[in-house]
């Protein structure tokens, strides 16, 4: 904890071993995870519980957040269509643009709001009223049984919630082209099936993964580390939401750069 | 059967210092001591929850330190565990909890699971409570489910950490009672951490106290009520005036 008659340089340097500590756990945690998978070590009807939970359960908020996500695009490229009358770019655009790069980014932070805080809660919540100690002294695996279905869930369920996602953001960004610029629904669908190309939507989906990973070893990472009873469980998952989002950030510039 | 030698252990500062004890097989053991004591410490050392930075913990004739984690899943197979949270899984049901266990250790015929929940809900007077959540039960309540399902195994060493706590003074004896019927029936070694010394020294057979990270007494029960030890003296007959 700082002080406040710390110098600065003790400041920076309580900040980086704290960052240093926590990539390093999250990177002792993925390498723990992945020997439990071969051979694999899973809880199959725990898997099945979090895939609902988490994906489930996730479909009205992203679905909601990706019709408004299309419906903006439509509105922010309204100016220009109109100035230039290049209504046959309207689906070009939204696609490549929802394709790429807004869906996935959008949808894992509306993910990681909703599916890994909770994660975070609950972890650190089991944690400070010894559950995951029960766990082990009951002869469990706790990394088998609760978090490595969890991760699994978390990537698989925001994959598929990026396929969703997109597909409705474009539905309202075609709704939204027609009601607004009165560019046809059949101009948008030709002009995005015309000029979209596999690739533009495997790059999202690639992404969607590693953010899926981000979100699934940061919110797992902040759960099980947490200490301070109650008030530690709520600087848990802020510190998991930021270091979340923060994560997201960096994976697609890096993605973008190596995907274009 | 539970041998602890020369256990240190410290997080900011050491919570275990030069810790030696021994529990005989089938003997009901007391650890009483001030908060801060150390004594819940040294129950997750035993249950191999944490490891000593010096020192060995023996069960069963196995180092706990030094085994690899199948065999000390092995071991923990042989240990049942109550912890000062009750640690009840939120998201299972009262039986669900107290079957868990059971269901890990490969039981699988519902009927014999059931009437041992049956029985064990029973022995904690709170039969009925089968389809309850955790979050609906009140702490005494909690308290004896978790010592349900820490007994359903009848494992051969048993740690209870503060297994009365929140309880009143009746159901707290009769928790003691039970315990100590269950402990003696099944042969088991149990190590108990209270502060409900009077009530725990109704059932003990050896008692140890614990200060400041250290064992600074270790004997019969009689022995420890007849302490001239200043501070095992005044813990044990909570007398106000002495040097705690």
């Amino acid at each position: 904890m700082a002080t406040e008659d710390e110098g600065l340089p003790a400041q920076t340097g309580r900040a980086v071993l704290s960052l240093a500590t926590d990539v390093g756990g999250v990177a002792v945690l993925a390498a723990r995870l992945l020997r439990r998978m071969a051979p694999p070590r899973l809880d199959g009807p725990e898997l099945w519980r979090n895939l609902h939970r988490m994906g489930v359960r996730s479909l009205p908020i992203v679905g909601v957040t990706a019709l408004f996500t299309g419906g903006i695009m439509v509105i922010q490229a309204g100016v220009l269509i109109r100035r230039f009358g290049a209504e046959g770019l309207l689906g070009w655009g939204a696609g490549f643009a929802t394709l790429r790069e807004v869906g996935p980014i959008l949808i894992a932070l509306m993910f990681s709001g909703r599916v890994g805080a909770n994660n975070t809660a609950e972890l650190a919540t089991m944690t400070v009223t010894e559950q995951i100690d029960a766990l082990e002294t009951l002869a469990i695996d706790p990394l088998a049984y609760l978090i490595l279905p969890r991760v699994l869930a978390m990537i698989t369920m925001l994959f598929v919630l990026t396929i969703y996602g997109d597909v409705l953001a474009l539905m309202g960004a075609a709704f939204m082209g027609e009601a607004l610029l009165g560019v046809s629904t059949a101009t948008f669908w030709n002009g995005l099936l015309e000029s979209i190309r596999v690739w533009d939507m495997a790059t999202g989906l690639i992404k969607s993964a590693l953010f899926g990973v981000v979100i699934a070893l940061s919110s797992s990472h902040f759960g099980l580390s947490v200490s301070g009873g109650a008030p530690g469980v709520g600087r848990a998952v802020n510190a998991s939401v930021v270091a979340s989002a923060t994560g997201i950030f960096i994976c697609d510039y890096l993605a973008t750069y190596v995907l274009q | 059967m539970i041998e602890v030698t020369n256990v240190w252990k410290r997080f900011a500062a050491p919570v275990l210092r030069d810790v030696t004890l021994r529990v005989p097989g089938g003997c009901l053991y007391g650890l009483i001591g001030p908060g801060a004591a150390g004594k819940s410490v040294l129950l997750k050392c035993l249950a191999g929850l944490l490891r000593p930075e010096r020192g060995t913990v023996q069960i069963f004739g196995e180092t706990i330190g030094a085994l690899d984690e199948v065999a000390l899943q092995a071991v923990r197979n042989r240990i049942g565990m109550l912890f000062q949270n009750n640690a009840l899984f939120d998201h299972l049901t009262v039986a669900e909890n107290i079957a868990f266990p059971l269901r890990r250790r490969g039981l699988t015929d519902e009927a014999e699971i059931a009437a041992r929940v049956a029985d064990r809900l029973r022995a904690v007077s709170l039969p009925g409570f089968e389809e309850r959540l955790p979050g609906g039960l009140s702490g005494g309540q909690k308290k004896r489910v978790g010592v349900a399902r820490a007994t359903v195994t009848r494992a051969d060493v048993v740690l209870y950490d503060e297994p009365a706590a929140g309880l009143d003074p009746v159901t707290s004896q009769k928790i003691f009672d039970l315990l100590r019927r269950e402990q003696q029936e099944a042969g088991a070694t149990v190590v108990m951490v209270s502060s409900d010394i009077d009530r725990l020294l109704t059932v003990t057979d050896r008692v140890g106290m614990m200060l400041d990270g250290a064992l600074i007494f270790e004997g019969t029960t009689a022995e420890a009520q007849g302490s001239l030890h200043p501070v095992v003296k005044q813990f044990v007959h909570g007398e106000v005036d002495g040097p705690l």
